[in-house]
């Protein structure tokens, strides 16, 4: 208590504290000369040796002070107006130091926001450390396998574990949904019937599934998103109990989920799961994901272990088609997020390096600074400032500083973070979420104080190696210890290690994306426009097929069109792939091991508007119909594979798919990179729609057009809802597909292209301090050296020398570094090693130029030093 | 002379401890004393002293008071609070069996 009253009187009453202690050591004193004067000395005698007794007053205030444990916050809120002075006196300086660490805490918080929100967050849903997804896992394929699952499967996954509250099979994909009598798209997912209890979710609206109507084959309702709810029916109460059609499938709404409740893909609309036949026999049929929910206390670990004991039993009791194959249990953030993990991991890294390189040049800057001060310093010391307390105050300075930093960088942050999410490839999940949240504030906060600590430390610590006498005595001339020195040089080098490691990464990354964008695609994606068009029916209804025979002539006949035709997957996706066999089908055959393609179900015209090279035989025709002999066309791939030089016209081709009849080989077509740039193509099976009833309800028609596709949409629009106004139409072009193949590596290159970019002018920003610096130091030797005779030219090589010195040891560093780090990007590069020399070339070349044009102009005007005023100089 | 800084550490704490607990008593007279019981031997500046005062103080083992003297001046006077009692208990007996594990060792030397 007492103690506590004497910390507040420390803190509110320094001043008295203060002035007790003046008089407290005044009346020492005058006993001390009282008892001098007692023991015979003259009254000036005694007040002599009194003073001389009582030694220096000020330093033993200061310690007086610290053992009140004074007045801590006192002597931070007197370093805080220090320092918020010692910022205005030198508002350039501050405002470079501040802009450096903005930019460098911006970028991170801006970068660390969307790791936050996409892999940190915990998912919106109730207890979701107990969300899994499982899957089947072929082992052969390492442990990151992940499949789907077959109906009866999944029936004995459900009945055996004793780990799982909840079991549920889904599957989603896009709809033709009509409400209200229009037709849209919409995300539409099938459910069985533990779906909901999954995730622990209750309606906000209505009620879940219950009884019968979660089982197969129960009376039709729907549950609607929260989202779905506002946009298609206004949040209205009586939205539950209105129709809903999907395909040709009426629907009740039974209910409302919350709101943020969209799993998965952020679904519009779940009904219950209807199975195939073909799906509640076949084992190998894996058409189905996942989702569990684990009792509570039962860790992931055991779970997954009882899953593997039950995968391992049905490859015992299925060896045909559960062989080698086990279930895979994983969390479902982790599933989420598979993909970007890494890429953001790796961003946060690049973004780090950035945030170094902004310390060490902060850092060089300080050190400049703290050089000037020099005498500052010594005279705090002499006035009786111990080592500690000067470094506090270096060090409050420097928190000041980047404190400021930080909100600056928070500004920088948030429209970083926008671009980021504009950046984003398709299919980040939570993108939406990513914003300024205490999290991400909490990191602005704790890298700023980290980041002062870091750049500020190596001030802080040469001022607390300071001499006190020689500072002083030396204090008229501006000499600097050669230590000093040492360490801006090795700030520098550091700092441009750095950006080596930075520009290298970015280099890889940029090679790799020209090489990508380089791949001969196989057909042309300019001029291209696409439209998604879902008859609302079952696959095989002929209806499907009547729309795209009446829709497709009337789009060729449009003014500007130059080809038309119809896929069930445009290049960049594939959406089915099978075993085939040609010549005739094997009695016995392992699905598994049989060769496979890609196939596609097209209209003819279709390699015309693609531009795809019909090489061999004929496209397909109009007269390719049901009743007509079975046609394909294969692409050179396949042919390559399976005829190698043999014609492989007129041969016979069966694919597992709608059925397995035979099919004459009628032509031959160049390859496409089906799945985008960076995969090469694979072996292809066209088949042409009239004949195939599978899948024939949803197709992509694409245009070849004469100008911009774009303005063709609302025609097609017109035309496509004249035909039918129940079919809903999606608009997009080739090469808007084609940008969305590569949206992963082109985030990845230019994010590395700006973090290099913001680099080189830090490190650049740093050689030029750091040598301008070293010719004000070296003034009066260069003056020496000019009278004695040097030119110009020796003069600018000395401290270009000493600067591409500098820049050569950081660039070796960091070229040993780059290679070492590049291997972390090898599952990014597409045709180039991480050890690409031409890449390590560039970018020595382009340092050795930053590092000669940052040096080159403090050596001219070390040049023009005129040695007459630079020997007086000082 | 024997500079205060001389001394083992924290004995200096002992030593006013010690002295406070008589009666309460101002820094002037607390040197003062420190001197005459040690004969000379131990001579405190106000530099080790003050500094030293503020922090018992400050820890709670010593209580201050202003007094007013006779020739009217406001002098500071330091008494033991219940907690430097306690304190000075366990330092002085941790102070004697230090003290005497260092005769000890010294007498063994010097015998040797």
């Amino acid at each position: 208590m007492a103690r506590l009253r004497l910390l507040l009187r420390s803190v509110f009453r320094g001043v008295r504290a203060d002035r007790e202690l003046d008089e407290e050591l005044q009346y020492h004193l005058e006993s001390l000369i009282a008892e001098g004067v007692g023991r015979g000395l003259s009254r000036a005698e005694a007040v002599y040796a009194a003073k001389r007794a009582m030694g220096p007053i000020t330093q033993n205030r200061e310690k007086c002070r610290e053992a009140r444990g004074v007045n801590f916050l006192d002597e931070l809120w007197r370093d805080l107006r220090y320092a918020g002075r010692s910022m205005r006196r030198s508002p350039g300086f501050s405002m470079l130091a501040v802009l450096v660490m903005a930019l460098g805490i911006g970028a991170n918080t801006a970068v660390f926001s969307v790791v936050n929100a996409v892999l940190l967050r915990p998912l919106p849903y109730h207890d979701p450390n107990r969300i899994v997804l499982l899957g089947t896992r072929e082992i052969a394929q390492g442990p990151t396998d992940f499949q789907q699952v077959s109906i009866p499967n999944f029936h004995d996954w459900h009945d055996e574990n004793s780990s799982f509250e909840a079991m549920a099979v889904y599957g989603s994909r896009e709809v033709p949904v009509i409400a209200h009598g229009t037709a849209a798209y919409a995300r539409g997912t099938e459910v069985s019937a533990e779906f909901f209890r999954a995730f622990a979710v209750e309606p906000v609206a209505g009620r879940s599934f219950v009884g019968k109507e979660a089982k197969q084959g129960g009376s039709r309702v729907a549950m609607i998103s929260y989202s779905y709810w506002q946009d298609h029916f206004g949040g209205a109460a009586n939205a539950v109990g209105q129709m809903l059609r999907v395909y040709d499938k009426s629907y009740t709404i039974a209910g409302v989920l919350p709101p943020g409740f969209g799993f998965p893909d952020k679904t519009d609309v779940w009904v219950s799961a209807t199975m195939s036949v073909d799906d509640m026999k076949y084992r190998a049929a894996q058409n189905w994901l996942a989702v569990g929910r684990l009792k509570p206390n039962v860790p992931l670990k055991q779970a997954q272990a009882e899953m593997a004991a039950i995968g391992v039993r049905l490859a015992q009791h299925y060896p045909e088609s559960n062989s080698g194959r086990t279930v895979a249990v994983i969390p479902i953030l982790d599933r989420m997020v598979g993909n970007v993990r890494l890429t953001l991991y790796l961003l946060l890294g690049a973004v780090g390096l950035l945030l170094l390189i902004a310390c060490a040049n902060t850092a060089t800057l300080l050190l400049g600074r703290a050089m000037a001060r020099t005498r500052e310093v010594a005279i705090r010391a002499a006035l009786g400032a111990s080592r500690g307390r000067i470094i506090r105050q270096l060090i409050t300075e420097n928190l000041v500083l980047s404190v400021v930093a930080g909100a600056a960088g928070l500004l920088i942050a948030y429209g970083g973070s926008r671009t980021l999410i504009t950046l984003a490839p398709h299919g980040v999940p939570r993108l939406d979420e990513v914003g300024i949240d205490r999290w991400v504030l909490s990191f602005t906060l704790g890298i700023s104080v980290l980041t002062s600590l870091l750049f500020g430390s190596f001030p802080a610590l040469y001022a607390s190696k300071l001499d006190l006498n020689e500072e002083l005595k030396s204090a008229a001339k501006s000499t600097v210890s050669g230590g000093m020195t040492r360490m801006r040089g090795l700030l520098t080098v550091a700092e441009f290690a750095l950006t080596v490691v930075l520009l290298s990464g970015a280099g890889l990354l940029m090679k790799s994306f020209v090489a990508l964008q380089n791949v001969v695609l196989g057909f042309r994606p300019e001029n291209v426009l696409v439209m998604r068009a879902t008859v609302p029916v079952e696959m095989q209804a002929p209806a499907a097929r009547k729309f795209f025979q009446n829709v497709l002539p009337r789009i060729a006949r449009v003014p500007g069109i130059l080809a038309t035709g119809a896929t069930m997957a445009p290049p960049g996706s594939i959406e089915s792939c099978g075993a085939y066999f040609i010549g005739h089908m094997p009695a016995q055959f392992d699905v598994r091991s049989a060769p496979e393609s890609v196939l596609s179900v097209v209209a003819p015209g279709t390699f015309a508007a693609l531009g795809i090279p019909v090489e061999a035989g004929r496209d397909f025709s109009d007269s390719d119909t049901g009743g007509s002999p079975l046609v394909a066309i294969v692409n050179e791939a396949l042919v390559r594979k399976a005829f190698g030089k043999k014609d492989p016209l007129g041969r016979t081709i069966f694919c597992l798919y709608d059925n397995f009849k035979p099919m004459t080989i009628v032509g031959v077509v160049g390859d496409v990179h089906q799945s985008g740039p960076a995969v090469e193509p694979a072996s292809e099976c066209y088949i042409p729609y009239l004949q195939h009833g599978f899948n024939g309800n949803a197709l992509s028609i694409v245009a070849r057009t004469s100008g911009d596709p774009k303005l063709l949409e609302q025609t097609l629009r017109r035309l496509a809802h004249e035909t039918s106004p129940e079919v809903p139409v999606r608009f997009t072009t080739m090469e808007a597909n084609l940008t969305g193949n590569v949206a992963a590596p082109r985030f990845r290159t230019v994010l590395f292209g700006i973090f290099a970019g913001l680099a080189v002018c830090l490190a650049m920003a740093g050689i030029y301090g750091v040598m301008a610096c070293a010719v004000g130091q070296r003034t009066r030797e260069i003056g020496v050296r000019m009278a004695l005779g040097a030119g110009t030219g020796p003069v600018i090589r000395l401290i270009l020398g000493q600067g591409l010195t500098l820049a050569c040891i950081g660039l070796a560093i960091g070229v040993v570094a780059a290679l070492a780090g590049a291997r972390l990007l090898t599952s990014m590069l597409f045709h180039i090693k991480p050890g690409d020399p031409l890449v390590y070339l560039g970018v020595a070349g382009l340092a050795a130029v930053v590092a000669t044009g940052a040096s080159y102009l403090p050596a001219r005007r070390a040049s023009r030093i005129d040695p007459l005023t630079a020997i007086r100089h000082e | 002379m024997s500079k205060p800084t001389d001394l083992v550490q924290g004995t200096l704490d002992l030593l006013i401890l010690k002295i406070v607990a008589l009666e309460p008593m101002h820094g002037w007279a607390v040197a003062q004393r420190i001197r005459q019981m040690s004969r000379d031997v131990l001579q405190v500046g106000q530099s080790a002293l003050y500094p030293a005062l503020h922090k018992l103080e400050q820890q709670g083992w010593i209580e201050s008071e202003w007094k007013v003297s006779e020739a009217n001046r406001r002098i500071k006077y330091y008494s033991l609070t219940r907690a430097g009692r306690k304190a000075l208990t366990a330092e002085s007996a941790n102070w004697e069996r230090l003290s005497g594990a260092i005769s000890a060792i010294v007498r063994t030397v010097q015998e040797a």
